[in-house]
Protein backbone atom coordinates (compact mmCIF):
# COMPACT_ATOMS: atom_id res chain seq x y z
CA UNK A 1 0.00 0.00 0.00
CA UNK A 2 1.18 3.45 -0.50
CA UNK A 3 2.04 5.41 2.72
CA UNK A 4 1.37 8.93 1.09
CA UNK A 5 -2.51 7.48 1.05
CA UNK A 6 -4.34 8.52 3.70
CA UNK A 7 -7.93 6.78 5.19
CA UNK A 8 -8.32 9.28 7.35
CA UNK A 9 -9.70 12.58 6.11
CA UNK A 10 -11.48 15.42 6.77
CA UNK A 11 -11.84 18.49 4.10
CA UNK A 12 -14.19 21.72 3.43
CA UNK A 13 -14.62 23.66 1.22
CA UNK A 14 -17.18 26.73 -0.05
CA UNK A 15 -18.69 27.02 -3.21
CA UNK A 16 -20.77 29.95 -5.15
CA UNK A 17 -24.75 28.40 -5.36
CA UNK A 18 -24.53 28.22 -9.25
CA UNK A 19 -24.51 25.68 -12.03
CA UNK A 20 -20.88 27.86 -12.97
CA UNK A 21 -19.68 26.05 -9.45
CA UNK A 22 -20.03 22.62 -10.66
CA UNK A 23 -16.81 21.60 -12.23
CA UNK A 24 -15.18 22.95 -8.90
CA UNK A 25 -17.01 20.95 -6.96
CA UNK A 26 -15.95 18.00 -8.93
CA UNK A 27 -11.84 19.30 -8.85
CA UNK A 28 -12.20 19.48 -4.77
CA UNK A 29 -14.32 15.96 -4.60
CA UNK A 30 -11.22 14.58 -7.34
CA UNK A 31 -8.56 16.00 -5.38
CA UNK A 32 -9.86 14.75 -1.75
CA UNK A 33 -10.42 11.11 -3.03
CA UNK A 34 -6.81 11.25 -4.92
CA UNK A 35 -5.71 11.27 -1.07
CA UNK A 36 -8.02 7.51 -0.34
CA UNK A 37 -6.89 4.44 -1.11
CA UNK A 38 -10.01 3.48 -3.14
CA UNK A 39 -10.69 2.09 -6.55
CA UNK A 40 -10.73 4.90 -9.14
CA UNK A 41 -14.43 3.52 -10.31
CA UNK A 42 -16.01 4.17 -6.74
CA UNK A 43 -14.40 7.20 -6.85
CA UNK A 44 -15.90 8.49 -9.98
CA UNK A 45 -19.03 7.22 -8.23
CA UNK A 46 -18.47 9.44 -5.16
CA UNK A 47 -17.88 12.94 -7.43
CA UNK A 48 -20.97 11.91 -9.26
CA UNK A 49 -23.27 12.07 -6.60
CA UNK A 50 -21.57 15.03 -4.95
CA UNK A 51 -21.97 16.87 -7.87
CA UNK A 52 -25.46 15.29 -8.29
CA UNK A 53 -26.36 16.93 -4.54
CA UNK A 54 -24.59 20.23 -5.13
CA UNK A 55 -26.47 20.55 -8.09
CA UNK A 56 -29.90 19.93 -6.43
CA UNK A 57 -29.27 22.78 -4.09
CA UNK A 58 -28.99 24.99 -7.29
CA UNK A 59 -31.72 23.55 -8.89
CA UNK A 60 -33.96 23.07 -5.83
CA UNK A 61 -32.73 25.18 -3.01
CA UNK A 62 -32.08 28.09 -4.99
CA UNK A 63 -34.66 27.46 -8.13
CA UNK A 64 -31.95 28.09 -10.31
CA UNK A 65 -31.99 32.02 -9.32
CA UNK A 66 -28.81 34.07 -8.92
CA UNK A 67 -27.33 34.40 -5.75
CA UNK A 68 -23.86 35.31 -3.76
CA UNK A 69 -24.72 32.70 -1.37
CA UNK A 70 -22.05 30.20 -0.67
CA UNK A 71 -22.66 25.96 0.14
CA UNK A 72 -20.55 24.15 2.13
CA UNK A 73 -19.23 20.46 0.97
CA UNK A 74 -17.45 18.88 3.79
CA UNK A 75 -16.38 14.94 2.49
CA UNK A 76 -15.04 13.01 5.91
CA UNK A 77 -14.01 9.26 5.91
CA UNK A 78 -13.00 7.67 9.32
CA UNK A 79 -12.64 4.08 10.27
CA UNK A 80 -14.03 3.06 7.09
CA UNK A 81 -17.24 5.56 7.27
CA UNK A 82 -17.66 8.11 4.47
CA UNK A 83 -19.65 10.92 5.69
CA UNK A 84 -20.39 14.01 2.99
CA UNK A 85 -22.03 17.13 4.28
CA UNK A 86 -23.78 19.71 2.40
CA UNK A 87 -24.64 22.72 3.67
CA UNK A 88 -26.51 25.67 2.19
CA UNK A 89 -29.19 28.78 3.40
CA UNK A 90 -31.50 28.07 0.70
CA UNK A 91 -35.55 27.07 0.91
CA UNK A 92 -35.93 24.69 3.65
CA UNK A 93 -36.10 21.03 1.70
CA UNK A 94 -39.29 19.42 2.49
CA UNK A 95 -37.99 15.95 3.39
CA UNK A 96 -40.93 14.09 2.16
CA UNK A 97 -40.86 15.80 -1.47
CA UNK A 98 -37.51 14.23 -2.27
CA UNK A 99 -38.01 11.64 -4.41
CA UNK A 100 -36.25 10.64 -7.88
CA UNK A 101 -39.16 9.64 -10.63
CA UNK A 102 -39.78 5.86 -11.43
CA UNK A 103 -37.15 4.55 -13.36
CA UNK A 104 -38.98 2.60 -16.36
CA UNK A 105 -40.93 6.06 -16.76
CA UNK A 106 -38.25 7.58 -18.94
CA UNK A 107 -38.43 11.32 -19.43
CA UNK A 108 -35.96 14.19 -18.86
CA UNK A 109 -35.08 14.44 -15.11
CA UNK A 110 -35.59 13.91 -12.07
CA UNK A 111 -32.54 11.34 -12.50
CA UNK A 112 -29.39 12.93 -10.17
CA UNK A 113 -31.53 11.74 -6.82
CA UNK A 114 -31.90 8.28 -8.19
CA UNK A 115 -28.35 8.30 -8.91
CA UNK A 116 -27.34 9.34 -5.01
CA UNK A 117 -29.43 6.58 -3.82
CA UNK A 118 -27.78 4.36 -5.73
CA UNK A 119 -24.56 5.27 -4.97
CA UNK A 120 -24.68 6.20 -1.41
CA UNK A 121 -26.14 3.76 1.61
CA UNK A 122 -28.07 6.27 3.19
CA UNK A 123 -28.62 9.79 2.26
CA UNK A 124 -30.68 12.40 5.33
CA UNK A 125 -31.72 15.75 5.53
CA UNK A 126 -31.36 17.56 8.59
CA UNK A 127 -32.40 21.04 9.50
CA UNK A 128 -29.33 23.20 9.22
CA UNK A 129 -27.67 24.34 12.43
CA UNK A 130 -27.37 28.60 12.19
CA UNK A 131 -26.48 30.61 9.63
CA UNK A 132 -27.33 27.24 7.59
CA UNK A 133 -30.80 26.05 6.78
CA UNK A 134 -30.58 22.53 4.84
CA UNK A 135 -27.96 19.78 6.31
CA UNK A 136 -27.87 16.75 3.92
CA UNK A 137 -25.84 14.15 5.02
CA UNK A 138 -24.68 11.17 2.51
CA UNK A 139 -22.48 7.88 4.38
CA UNK A 140 -21.40 5.02 2.68
CA UNK A 141 -19.25 2.20 4.67
CA UNK A 142 -15.82 2.07 2.62
CA UNK A 143 -14.20 -1.32 1.82
CA UNK A 144 -10.55 -0.62 1.40
CA UNK A 145 -8.79 -2.02 -1.83
CA UNK B 1 -17.56 21.35 -23.48
CA UNK B 2 -16.93 21.78 -26.45
CA UNK B 3 -17.73 20.39 -29.82
CA UNK B 4 -17.87 19.58 -33.93
CA UNK B 5 -20.45 18.96 -36.13
CA UNK B 6 -19.31 17.30 -39.43
CA UNK B 7 -22.28 15.89 -41.97
CA UNK B 8 -21.91 12.25 -44.27
CA UNK B 9 -24.27 11.20 -46.27
CA UNK B 10 -27.10 13.42 -45.02
CA UNK B 11 -26.07 12.02 -41.19
CA UNK B 12 -25.14 14.83 -38.73
CA UNK B 13 -22.10 13.45 -36.64
CA UNK B 14 -21.88 16.00 -33.40
CA UNK B 15 -18.29 15.16 -31.62
CA UNK B 16 -19.03 16.37 -27.98
CA UNK B 17 -15.50 16.96 -25.93
CA UNK B 18 -15.22 17.46 -22.10
CA UNK B 19 -17.48 16.90 -19.55
CA UNK B 20 -21.45 17.34 -19.69
CA UNK B 21 -23.22 18.94 -16.67
CA UNK B 22 -26.00 20.96 -15.95
CA UNK B 23 -23.91 24.28 -16.95
CA UNK B 24 -23.29 22.93 -20.31
CA UNK B 25 -26.49 20.96 -21.09
CA UNK B 26 -28.53 24.25 -22.73
CA UNK B 27 -25.22 24.27 -25.06
CA UNK B 28 -25.65 21.28 -26.00
CA UNK B 29 -29.23 21.48 -26.76
CA UNK B 30 -28.68 24.59 -28.96
CA UNK B 31 -26.19 22.43 -31.52
CA UNK B 32 -28.14 18.98 -31.13
CA UNK B 33 -31.73 20.25 -31.51
CA UNK B 34 -31.66 22.27 -34.36
CA UNK B 35 -30.07 19.03 -36.20
CA UNK B 36 -33.14 16.78 -35.37
CA UNK B 37 -35.89 19.13 -35.79
CA UNK B 38 -34.33 19.18 -39.73
CA UNK B 39 -35.22 15.26 -39.28
CA UNK B 40 -31.47 14.46 -39.96
CA UNK B 41 -30.67 11.19 -38.44
CA UNK B 42 -28.16 12.97 -35.61
CA UNK B 43 -25.17 10.64 -34.28
CA UNK B 44 -23.65 12.21 -31.31
CA UNK B 45 -19.98 10.89 -31.08
CA UNK B 46 -19.02 10.99 -26.86
CA UNK B 47 -15.19 9.13 -27.55
CA UNK B 48 -14.59 12.22 -25.50
CA UNK B 49 -17.23 12.81 -23.22
CA UNK B 50 -14.80 12.36 -19.43
CA UNK B 51 -17.99 12.56 -17.44
CA UNK B 52 -21.70 13.12 -17.82
CA UNK B 53 -24.38 13.91 -14.75
CA UNK B 54 -27.37 13.39 -14.76
CA UNK B 55 -28.52 17.03 -16.58
CA UNK B 56 -26.52 15.40 -19.82
CA UNK B 57 -28.35 12.03 -19.92
CA UNK B 58 -31.54 14.60 -19.92
CA UNK B 59 -30.00 15.91 -23.06
CA UNK B 60 -29.82 12.48 -24.53
CA UNK B 61 -33.41 11.15 -23.47
CA UNK B 62 -34.86 14.72 -24.53
CA UNK B 63 -33.04 14.24 -27.88
CA UNK B 64 -33.86 10.66 -28.44
CA UNK B 65 -37.67 11.58 -27.60
CA UNK B 66 -37.57 14.55 -30.42
CA UNK B 67 -35.98 12.18 -32.74
CA UNK B 68 -38.72 9.09 -32.30
CA UNK B 69 -41.33 11.93 -32.74
CA UNK B 70 -40.23 13.62 -35.63
CA UNK B 71 -39.45 10.39 -36.99
CA UNK B 72 -35.92 10.38 -36.93
CA UNK B 73 -33.46 9.02 -34.62
CA UNK B 74 -30.18 9.67 -32.71
CA UNK B 75 -27.48 7.22 -32.41
CA UNK B 76 -24.61 7.49 -29.37
CA UNK B 77 -21.53 6.08 -31.00
CA UNK B 78 -18.28 5.08 -29.18
CA UNK B 79 -19.20 6.06 -25.85
CA UNK B 80 -16.64 6.78 -23.30
CA UNK B 81 -16.85 3.91 -20.15
CA UNK B 82 -17.76 6.82 -18.06
CA UNK B 83 -20.45 8.11 -19.81
CA UNK B 84 -21.46 4.31 -20.99
CA UNK B 85 -21.45 3.86 -16.74
CA UNK B 86 -24.35 6.26 -16.03
CA UNK B 87 -26.45 5.28 -18.96
CA UNK B 88 -26.36 2.34 -17.48
CA UNK B 89 -26.91 3.70 -13.91
CA UNK B 90 -29.57 5.20 -15.52
CA UNK B 91 -31.63 2.26 -16.95
CA UNK B 92 -31.48 3.61 -20.23
CA UNK B 93 -29.09 1.00 -22.28
CA UNK B 94 -32.23 -0.71 -23.88
CA UNK B 95 -33.92 2.50 -24.43
CA UNK B 96 -31.35 4.92 -26.18
CA UNK B 97 -29.38 4.10 -29.72
CA UNK B 98 -25.98 2.62 -28.63
CA UNK B 99 -24.34 2.30 -32.13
Amino acid sequence: MNSSVENHISEKKDFVVSSSSLKDVRTFSREVFSKVNLNQDLKDELVLAIAEAAQNIVKHAYQNQETDDKMEIKISLDNGELEIGFFDKGRPVDNSNVRHRKIDDVKPGGLGTFFIKQIMDAVVFKEGEKPWINHLILTKKINHR
Amino acid sequence: MSYKVTEEDNVSIVHLDGEIDMDVTEKAKEVIMPLIEAKKEVHLNLKNVQYMDSSGISVLIESHQKATELGTKVILKDISKSVLKVIMMAKLEQILNLG
